[in-house]
Order: structure tokens, then sequence, then C-alpha cells
């Protein structure tokens, strides 16, 4: 389903029916997955249109949050001074964009899970966060890919204590999603201190993945941090 | 040439006894009008400019800190075209102001007020607040006064002063907030399934938090029931929808597990037995 197309496409997945029709400048663009039915109508003389996976909070509000809090079946305990990598999964939220020569625009996003929010930190100081359950992998895990994207994550404890982990915390803005036949991320997580560490994406684009829309830049803003400092711990 | 000539006479006129010329005059007016229409300009720019990258609170401050400076010099500069000096001016604006600050004790006290208000920042444009009693989305904080829409859409203009001895609830000020509901179920209804239903319920909706996580428990024994309190986390910014969506919710679930909520019931006992037969209509 990911990839980039004419606007005469239909396709049909696990579910998913997405399909444009008609002809000339005037298109109608329709999309139905879990329930839920979508039509707009499309002006565009020479158009084609994106199907990627997005930054994984904007379903069903973009105005929630703006964090991905990953919360491990499994805790794990890293060794002071070390450094790993392990693969957990993320929610995949799928967006459609039409893209020509000047502009990008989004014009639906959907998503075959069931979206959860939480609290990251206290109420009085903390950050509302999509929430997302996941196992911890050694090797990259395969994955329902409408449903989940792989994220792989390589930790480093600075700390001088072991540190035990059972959530890590992703800023959307910083997010770096590619694709192929799965929505895949490189993040890194660095611990600080007993409380303190930093989450952060990798912009190197994997061999044989695309890049996928950045829903961020697509709106016209400048990143000007590219880090997440996660300030209220790791349990 | 007379036409001329009469022209610029007025234009070289003088108002009143070392007053200042017309033509002078004129140019203040001038100035005074570039000013501000630079200062909407400039204004206009650094809202298109700026709206989508700073928060809307500090934007509005930035605008009108930028606006009011640009009015500001512009005043000062074109009062010099009339013949009053800065000095003179500052001299003068300090007596005006101990005369003003006299005479105007509240504009004064509402404009400190809000300055500390722009500071302090209790509250910024869109906060859900309550201040006052009065309820509503903030719309602008203004250097005298605060306006508030209220929910039901009213305009509501509140001296800055009032806002700033007030008790202020900013409903939004913090991520997530709590609210409760208390459901009453029979007495004959098994409590610890309802704890359930009604547990379930709440994971499967979005917006109740996963952590902190809902409470649901017995909290009452009442007269006519066993009564429920439910305990949820929303995201401040959406609390209100699910607050309205839940407990119906709730209701609907109870009752398709066979658990109702009963009305109000009361046992009378009889101190003598009633004597005769009594029928009911169904019996009969």
């Amino acid at each position: 389903m990911f990839g980039t197309y004419n606007l005469d496409v239909h396709l049909e997945e696990e579910g998913i029916e997405l399909r444009v029709e008609g002809t000339g400048r005037r298109r109608r663009y329709y999309r139905k997955a879990g329930g839920e039915e979508v039509e707009k109508v499309v002006y565009a003389d020479r158009a084609k249109l994106i199907v990627c996976p997005v930054e994984p909070v904007n379903v069903p509000d973009t105005t929630i949050s703006e964090h991905l809090l990953t919360e491990l079946t499994t805790p794990a305990v890293i060794a002071s001074g070390s450094r790993d990598t392990f693969y957990v999964k993320f929610p995949v939220e799928i967006g459609v964009f039409v893209v020509d020569s000047r502009d990008v625009e989004r014009i639906d996003i959907f998503t075959k899970t069931q979206p959860k929010y939480t609290l990251y930190g206290p109420p009085e100081r903390g950050i509302v966060c999509k929430w997302w359950k996941s196992d911890l992998y050694m090797e990259e895990p395969e994955v329902d890919r409408l449903f989940e994207g792989v994220m792989q994550v390589d930790v480093k404890n600075d700390y001088y204590q072991w540190m035990e982990l059972h959530h890590v915390v992703f800023w959307a803005f910083d997010m770096k999603i590619f694709y192929n036949r799965h929505a895949f991320m490189h993040a890194h997580l660095t611990i600080q201190k007993r409380t303190i560490g930093e989450t952060s994406f990798i912009t190197h684009k994997p061999k044989n993945m695309h890049k996928a829309v950045d829903i961020y830049q697509a709106k016209g803003l400048k990143k000007l941090k590219e880090k997440y400092v996660m300030e209220w711990g790791f349990q | 040439m007379n036409i001329m000539g009469a022209l610029q006479d007025v234009w070289n006129y003088q108002l009143g006894t070392g007053g200042p010329k017309v033509w002078e005059v004129a140019q203040f007016v001038l100035i005074i009008v570039a000013a501000i229409v630079i200062a909407r300009v400039i204004r206009t720019n650094i809202r298109r400019i700026m709206k989508e990258r700073v928060p809307k609170n500090t934007l509005s401050n930035m605008e009108k800190l930028v606006y009011y400076t640009i009015v500001f010099v512009g005043f000062v500069i074109a009062m010099s075209t009339i013949g009053f000096s800065l000095s003179g001016l500052l001299v003068a604006g300090g007596i005006m102001g101990i005369v003003i600050g006299f005479a105007s004790q509240t504009v004064v006290s509402n404009l400190i007020s809000g300055l500390f208000l722009i500071i302090e920042k209790p509250i910024k444009i869109g906060d859900g607040v309550n201040i006052d009693d009065v309820a509503g989305i903030v719309e602008d904080v203004r250097i005298l006064s605060t306006t508030i829409r209220t929910y039901d859409g009213i305009y509501t203009r509140l001296p800055n002063e009032k806002v700033f001895s007030s008790n202020i609830q900013n409903y939004v000020a913090h991520g997530a907030r709590r609210f409760a509901y208390s459901v009453g179920i029979r007495y004959r209804d098994d409590a610890d399934q309802a704890k359930e239903i009604i547990t379930n319920l709440l994971e499967s909706h979005p917006l109740v938090l996963k952590n902190p996580a809902p409470q649901v428990f017995v909290e009452e024994l009442g007269n006519s029931s066993v009564n429920l309190k439910v305990r949820m986390w929303a995201p401040s910014t959406h609390w209100y929808g699910v607050y309205t969506e839940m407990l119906w919710k709730i209701k609907v679930a109870l009752e398709k597990e066979g658990i109702q909520i009963p009305f109000p019931q009361r046992v009378v006992w009889f101190a003598d037995t009633l004597k005769g037969d009594i029928t009911t209509d169904r019996q009969a």
C-alpha cells in the first residue's frame, strides 16, 4: 500500500480500501478503513498521490499529543557505560498526500490501531503522550505492516548505575520515518541521569527504503530542536 | 497666483501666539498616521510569519509590544515637529504621569495588574478558565483588561485588577485533569462485575488515560443503591468531550449486562397488620 501513485489509483489491502476516481481536474478520493469512510474531492492537474506511514500521533486528533510513549512489556536492565541495540514496535498511522511540483498537502490520515493516551510525568507538569505497548526484540521483528512498524533503538547508559527501562518517550516532531515493506525508524536513547535521558532520531536513510513525508515539514515548520529530553524517568 | 499665495499664507499660518504653524500640525498628523500605518503593517506581517512558529500568547504580546513601540516612537518624533523637545516631553510626561496617577488610580491599577499578568502568565490566550465566576476561553490579555468568550459565546471584559486579585482556575494549565461520576447499582447486582464492566469500557476509550489509571470502587452503601465512584483522567484540552460521553456509555454497558441503576426506594413497615384481603390488579 505504501508508495507513490497517479491520481487513478485503487488499493485494497487488509480491510483498507483507498481509491481515486474520475478524470480531468476533478477527482474523488475515497477511503474506507475500520468502519470509517472518508470522501474528498481533489482538484488537480498534474499531481501524485503518496501513501506512506506518518508520525503516529495524528489519530484521532492532531492536537492531543506530539509524543509517543512506548511501554516495554519486558523491562530492560542496562549496565552502566554499556551500549546496545534493541527493537520495538510502534503503531502505524497511514498518511495520504497529494503532491505536485510546488507543494505537499495532507488529505487523510488513518490507522488500524486502537489509539490510547497516557501521561508521562506528574499531573501538574507531565505531558500527554500517545501510548503503545511493545515487546522488546533483540532482532528486527516481523510485523503486520499496516498495523505496526519497527523501531530500532540504540541505547547508551551514561549514568554510573544500572538502569531499568520500562518505557521510552519520543517526540513526533523529531521522528524520521522510512518505509519499504513496512515502516521503520531508527532512534537513539542516551540515559544521562537516574531520571533524565535524551531521545533522538537518525536521519540517515537506510538502504532500499524511502523517506516518508514529514508532516511538520509539509506544514512549513522548521525544526529547531532535534532531541527530546525525558525528565520524568524511565519507570 | 493669488490662490497660491493664499494657500501659502494658510500653510504658514501660526496657531496662536508662539504656537505651531499649520504645516507643522499637518506634518505632526502625517507622522502619527504614518507611524500607525507602519505599525499595523509590521504587526500584520509578524502575525503572518510567526503564527505557526510561536505560541498564540507570545505572539499576541510580541505584536502589542512592536505596535505600541512604533506608535510611541512616531509620537515622539511628531511632537518634535511642533516644537516639543524630547526632554520637555519627558518632564511633561512625568508631571502628567503623577497627575494621571492620582486622578485615575483604577486605570493605573489595571495597568500594573496587566503587566503582572503578562509576566506571571497564570492565563494564556486560548486557555479555558474560570475567573471570578466567569468561565470561558481567554480571548486576549490586554494592558488594561482581559477578554473572555464565555462558553455560551458572550464577550466578557474583565478589568485586569479584578483578574489579578481573583481566584483563577485554569482548566488547561496542566496536561491532564481528573473527573468523576457516581453510579448507583441495585443491592442485588454484583458490584465486582459492574466494576469490571466499567473498567473495560474506560480501557477501550482512547482519551481516558492509561496512566494515571482510572479508578472504580464502591464509595457508599446508599439508601437505595450501592454507589460506585468512577474516576478517570483525560487530556485537559479534551476532557469535556469525554465527560459528556462516558456517563451514558457506562449506563448502557451496565444495563446490557443486566445491571440496573435503581430508582429511589423505601421499605415501609406497618405497625399493625392490615386487615382484609389486598388483591392487586395483576393477581385479579
